[in-house]
């Protein structure tokens, strides 16, 4: 019985803690994630040496559980930015140590002294041709049920987007959107909540969009690339597509925090992002990447729609998360 | 047993073969009385010492309505599954023993299978370009899709079908040990159908009843997976909102309070249960 019990405990304590030569590496899953491994994971293990363990999905409570409680088993985290400036107030990350990721060639609104970019996407509004009848020329349309009848799906949890694609379509100037009028933005939106069908992860909103369960809605352009390239008859609008990023961060008292410095040198590399962006359909934050990547591929990136791009805003979001959080929420359960 | 009842209040004595339990009992203490303690700790020191979070969910329309969904939910479910569950356990029941048990077989599988896997099987029958809705239409039955998921309707059906089992199970076994013969004499004594199962099948049957009626509830309340998919954003049940302060909003107090205000219920649902069935048993056991 003491065997069995001393056995279940040493499995415990092990858990997924890396080795010397090993880190581990954690995202969202699916395609995203094995995009990040095929494109930064395994080249760096074939330079470094370095094994890199896949953990997921990326869990904000249980970062800071594992903060708080001075065992961190990740080394390297993709977060949304909004989330990474407010958990750096927090004090629960690791500074990024520039001098071993080289800073000079890295997007400027995707990187500060405790993220450096993982990725930037835009929401885009996508439709399901065979359900809709015409184009919707911009969010407006995504509020006029007369004109554009059906389901609409927006994402579910709180974050940039959604309270801005309500404002705008309410006529508010790109340049005035902030700070946000809630009470505005839950006004407009009220006038089609029934209409709507909230997607919780990227996988829900292509199988809303392709079935024609959700007419159109607010996708990731990511989401959006993949479904068109699966030859889903799918229409998108990049009119005022709206720009967030994820990032990658090192949690305070990472156990490889050399590694994971490296591995973010790798991974925010021209090379490792062209690859990954390739792979994936979103947007490189290295602004060399382009230099390396096919034509055809840039053409179809966020960075392709500059003219019309608004840029959420992530300090905005990251100083007023909670009280947004709350209003949103308590809004959804009416 | 009846050394058992005598004793009653009297001091705890350690009875024998007690060490046997004892890795259990460190196991239980370990992985589940200190993490709850941890719990009840956090609640009322996150992000100051006091009552404040107990007091922000309990004075909030928000979580009030959360709480009310809560337990609306878990009542439907228990309800509809009650009246799905009898038919099914009287038949079990009463045919053939080898019958009988493939359909136990049956019944018991669909436990096995993958919960989320199951959900989503629902997800693709109930949507507005599901096979129900399109079957419909296609049968000029209906016009417009019926709205049969994101609400009370498909939060509803996809519980009922996942709590079925811990409703049949109990309720077999007590409708099993009614002497069939007492329906037999109710008939012979001019007893309609009808008022032969109101008068006697149902009070027999109402132990299985209720201990199966009370478990699919206390389960019910804490469920997470199948509202989150098949309900809508308005049918937020608690275990969904004490994910939410948890894992995005980092708010642990909070959540913490909520997580043990749900198990101080469910602790006295199932205190209740104890009573209920041991006192049924006891009055009605023949």
């Amino acid at each position: 019985m003491k065997l069995i019990f001393a056995g279940i405990l040493a499995g415990l304590m092990a858990s997924t803690a890396a080795k010397a030569d090993e880190m581990v590496f954690t995202s969202w899953g699916g395609t995203t994630q094995e995009a990040q491994t095929k494109s930064w994971a395994e080249p760096f293990t074939a330079s470094s040496g370095i094994k890199v363990l896949q953990d997921g999905p990326t869990d904000y409570g249980k970062l800071k559980a594992m903060v708080d409680a001075k065992n961190v088993t990740w080394d390297v985290v993709d977060v949304e930015m909004d989330f990474a400036i407010k958990a750096a107030k927090d004090g629960l990350l690791e500074p990024i140590d520039f001098a071993v990721v080289p800073k000079a060639d890295l997007d400027p609104r995707f990187s500060n002294e405790n993220a450096v970019g993982s990725f930037y996407y835009s929401f885009v509004l996508a439709w399901n041709k065979g359900a809709v009848s015409g184009e919707p020329a911009g969010w407006a349309d995504m509020f006029d049920t007369k004109k554009f009848p059906g389901k609409r799906t927006f994402y579910k949890w709180s974050a940039p987007g959604v309270i801005e694609i309500a404002l705008l379509a309410d006529g508010v100037p790109a340049d005035k959107l902030y700070p946000l009028d809630l009470d505005r933005a839950f006004k407009k939106l009220d006038t089609i909540k029934s209409d709507i069908v909230w997607w919780a992860g990227g996988a829900e909103s292509q199988q809303l969009i392709a079935s024609g369960e959700a007419a159109f809605g607010q996708l990731w352009n990511g989401r959006v690339f993949a479904l068109q390239k699966d030859g889903a008859d799918v229409g998108v609008s990049w009119n005022q597509n709206l720009t967030a990023a994820d990032v990658l961060v090192v949690p305070k008292g990472a156990k490889n925090k050399d590694a994971a410095m490296k591995f973010l040198a790798t991974a925010t590399s021209p090379t490792g992002q062209a690859k990954f962006a390739e792979a994936s359909g979103y947007a490189p934050i290295n602004t060399k990447a382009k230099a390396e990547m096919p034509a055809d591929v840039v053409k179809g990136l966020p960075d392709a729609h500059v003219e019309s791009q608004i840029n959420l805003d992530m300090n905005y979001w990251a100083e007023h998360r909670d009280e947004i959080a709350k209003r949103w929420y308590a809004w959804q359960a009416k | 047993m009846s050394v058992e009842a005598k004793q009653g209040i009297a001091p705890l004595r350690i009875p024998a073969g007690l060490g046997g339990l004892l890795p259990a009992l460190i196991l239980i203490g370990l992985f589940f009385v200190v993490p709850v303690l941890a719990l009840l700790l956090r609640s009322v020191t996150d992000p100051a010492p006091g009552l404040q979070n107990y007091a922000a969910l309990l004075g909030d329309v928000t979580y009030a309505r959360v709480f009310f969904n809560t337990f609306l939910v878990a009542l439907v479910v228990t309800i509809v599954t009650v009246l799905v569950a009898f038919p099914v356990a009287w038949m079990l029941a009463i045919m053939p023993a080898t019958l009988a048990s493939v359909l136990f077989g049956i019944i018991i599988l669909s436990m096995w299978t993958n919960l989320l896997t199951r959900t989503y099987a629902w997800m693709v029958l109930l949507q507005r370009t599901g096979v129900i809705n399109r079957t419909l239409m296609g049968a000029g039955i209906i016009d417009q899709p019926l709205p049969l998921i994101n609400n009370l309707t498909g939060v509803t059906i996809g519980m009922v079908y996942i709590m079925l089992p811990f409703m049949i199970l109990p309720l077999v076994g007590t409708l099993r040990a009614i002497d069939p013969m007492t329906l037999r004499a109710a008939a012979l004594c001019g007893a309609s159908p009808l008022a032969a199962f109101r008068r006697i099948l149902l009070p027999l049957s109402l132990p299985g009843i209720a201990a199966g009626g009370l478990m699919v509830f206390v389960m019910s309340l804490g469920y997470f997976v199948t509202p989150a998919l098949l309900g809508g954003t308005s049918n937020m049940m608690l275990a969904e909102m004490i994910a939410q302060m948890i894992q995005s909003l980092l708010n642990w107090g909070l959540g913490s309070a909520a997580a043990f205000i749900l198990l101080v219920v469910t602790m006295a649902l199932y205190a209740l249960q104890l009573r209920l069935v041991g006192v049924r048993r006891s009055t009605g056991g023949a």
